[in-house]
């Protein structure tokens, strides 16, 4: 059997890399959004603020840099 | 509650439109069985340890374990896990790789003859369509438990997200999904070991509650105890259940090898595998500490709780405020989704690759059988489901699964350890072997009555070691084809080539320019090596601390 063409893997990893972004981002900041940091206790809020912190950031490297590599894919 | 609800909601409805945007990328059974061989290491790592870790092996399962025996449940975390991962990296994951094949059985098959593929190959994936079954039942209970959703809307609404992406992006979208799940666990769920040890006043602070104030045995604190303990004598999580069960999952189970299989180069799927016994360390701070601190929170906070296997939600549950919940429930249902999809994906694979592909329709397009991927994993999630009714109330199916993975796992830990390690081993000694080994792992269990799960493993791998040794000894020795390429000594042999090769040419240097490029080695900080020996490292240090 002969293999049919594939995709281009580097492609799908960009694909991959923004779509993390996004999902990681979206999820961090709606979580953000909807919860009330004020009204949870000490060091809870700060414990819940460094770690959806962390998500955000995560989604926002992952996005920005599937973005740049989706492009560079285009390009080439 | 509100609030978590609309959290959970969000992150299903953007894995099931991320699944469909990566879908369009997917052409070749390539990409959909081996996400076009483009994953980098990192991505292996995170979805090796994604896929390890389900509703079974994780939050719900191992922290009722750790909440009823203590820190010992950290033996797959700080030991077993690591080890297994490190060894199949370092020795066996490279002669997969390198052989160009989509499974496990594929591999044996190349080395030991069509028989074993087909038997081995129909016991996985039996214990797989359990498997599924199993999660999502859990699932449904976690969900059904916490949000109070019905049960099988819910189990419908798990099965249509994660059966959609790995039904339409195959291992990509599952290694895609299964690294934010990877981020979500990790991150996401992390805080709460903090926040119950400040509750605590840190580990003095619960080792004086536990130990002294309630008079508990200080094995309650041992990841290692002694042989008289009765859920996991160390000795024996040393001999059957670290060098043959754990080993054995690692090295042979489709959905982690597969993982690796799908990695853009060798080193990829070396590295990932050995990394991804960072975050495994890292696990036993998720699900295994916090659930040895829970029995204080419970007993200062007046909760009861019924069985061990609901504390870890009962916990969350009490302890989190809203916001924070959704994000818990989303980083706990991830744990079953990353392990349903990989294990759905590999089912497919098994069966188009071992059955579909060998026996029904030989010679057919590429097309044909990236369809037949597809429609094969729609199938695998109808069965599944329909198992879900039964598959916790009826010993039997359970049992089954036990039964198969006894009977699999020594065996199959026994004849790859000897196809790898020894030139001389044959088909028929491998047949035989694993046939005994199988035979005498159900002797054990049925007739002599050892439900130690890892008692079994040892013994059938002990048995059919020998019986493979034996048999092969006393016939012919296996053809060329069966070895070259496919055990440790070529690889050996290959190496010393290239090393010698290498030689030879920094001495052309000096002669005249040379045709080929020099060797492109990875920087000292991402020497495989390296990481294994400071991974193993910590292992001992967590052990001296915690043994």
């Amino acid at each position: 059997m002969k293999e049919a063409k594939g995709a281009d893997p580097k492609r799908v990893v960009a694909v991959q890399m923004f779509s993390i972004g996004v999902i990681l981002f979206v999820l961090g900041g709606v979580t953000l959004l909807l919860s009330d940091p004020p009204a949870m206790a000490p060091f809870i809020r700060r414990a819940f603020l460094i770690s959806i912190g962390c998500i955000i950031l995560i989604g926002l490297a992952f996005g920005i840099g599937g973005l740049l590599r989706l492009r560079r894919v285009k390009r080439a | 509650m509100p609030t978590d609800f609309l959290i959970v909601g969000l992150y299903l409805g953007l894995m099931f439109v991320a699944g469909i945007f990566f879908s369009r990328n997917i052409r070749s059974t390539a990409d959909y069985f081996l996400a076009a061989r483009s994953a980098p290491w990192f991505w292996i790592m995170g979805a090796v340890w994604a896929t390890n870790i389900g509703f079974l092996h994780g939050y719900l399962a191992h922290g009722g374990a750790a909440y009823e025996w203590g820190l010992i449940q950290a033996n797959f975390e700080w030991f077993q896990g690591p080890f297994g991962y490190i060894m199949s990296g370092l020795f066996f994951i490279a002669f997969y790789w390198r052989a160009g094949i989509y499974t496990v059985p594929q591999f044996l098959e190349r080395r030991y003859g069509t028989g074993i593929r087909t038997i081995y190959s129909f016991a996985w994936i039996i214990i797989f369509v359990v498997t599924i079954a199993a999660e999502f039942y859990l699932g449904g209970i976690f969900l059904k438990n916490i949000l109070r959703l019905p049960f099988w809307p819910t189990v419908f609404v798990l099965a249509f997200v994660v059966g959609t992406y790995t039904l339409l992006g195959g291992l990509g979208a599952a290694i895609m999904m299964e690294f934010v799940q990877f981020i979500i666990m990790m991150v996401g769920t992390m805080p709460l070991v903090f926040i119950l040890l400040n509750m605590v006043g840190g580990f003095a602070g619960l080792k004086g509650v536990l130990l002294g104030e309630w008079g508990i045995s200080p094995q309650y604190f041992s990841v290692l105890p002694d042989i008289h303990h009765p859920y996991g004598p160390g000795p024996w999580i040393i001999l059957g259940q670290c060098l043959v069960t754990t080993l054995g999952w690692c090295a042979g189970h489709q959905s982690m090898v597969q993982r690796n299989l799908g990695a853009r180069s060798i080193y990829d799927a070396k590295f990932g595998y050995v990394a991804a016994a960072i975050p495994k360390t890292l696990g036993a701070f998720l699900y295994v500490i916090p659930m040895v601190i829970a029995p204080v929170i419970f007993a200062q906070r007046g909760i009861f709780v019924e069985r061990a296997d609901a504390s870890y939600a009962k916990l969350i549950f009490n302890l989190l405020p809203s916001g924070m919940l959704g994000l818990f429930i989303a980083g706990l249902l991830s744990a079953g989704l990353s392990s349903i999809s990989s294990v759905l994906n590999s089912t497919s694979t098994m069966i188009v690759k071992d059955f579909y592909e060998r026996f029904l329709a030989r010679g057919k397009s590429d097309r044909h059988y990236f369809i037949a991927g597809r429609v094969t994993t729609f199938g695998v999630i109808a069965v599944s489901m329909l198992l879900v009714p039964v598959v916790l109330k009826a010993y039997l199916i359970m049992w089954l699964e036990q039964t198969l993975l006894a009977m699999v796992l020594g065996p199959f830990m026994g004849i790859l350890m000897l196809a790898i390690f020894w030139r001389r081993a044959n088909t028929a000694g491998s047949l035989t072997g694993f046939l005994v080994g199988g035979v005498f792992a159900v002797m054990l269990q049925q007739i002599f009555g050892i439900n130690i799960f890892f008692q079994i493993s040892w013994w059938s791998f002990v048995v059919t070691f020998l019986a493979t040794v034996v048999v092969s000894l006393l016939t012919q020795k296996p053809r060329p084809e069966r070895v070259d390429g496919l055990t440790w000594e070529s690889d050996f042999r290959a190496k010393l080539g290239e090393v010698l090769s290498e030689r030879s040419e920094k001495v052309a240097v000096k002669v005249g320019p040379l045709d080929r490029p020099p060797l492109r080695r990875p920087p000292w900080y991402l020497n495989i090596k390296y990481w294994a020996t400071v991974i193993l490292l910590v292992q001992v240090v967590l052990l001296l601390f915690f043994g």
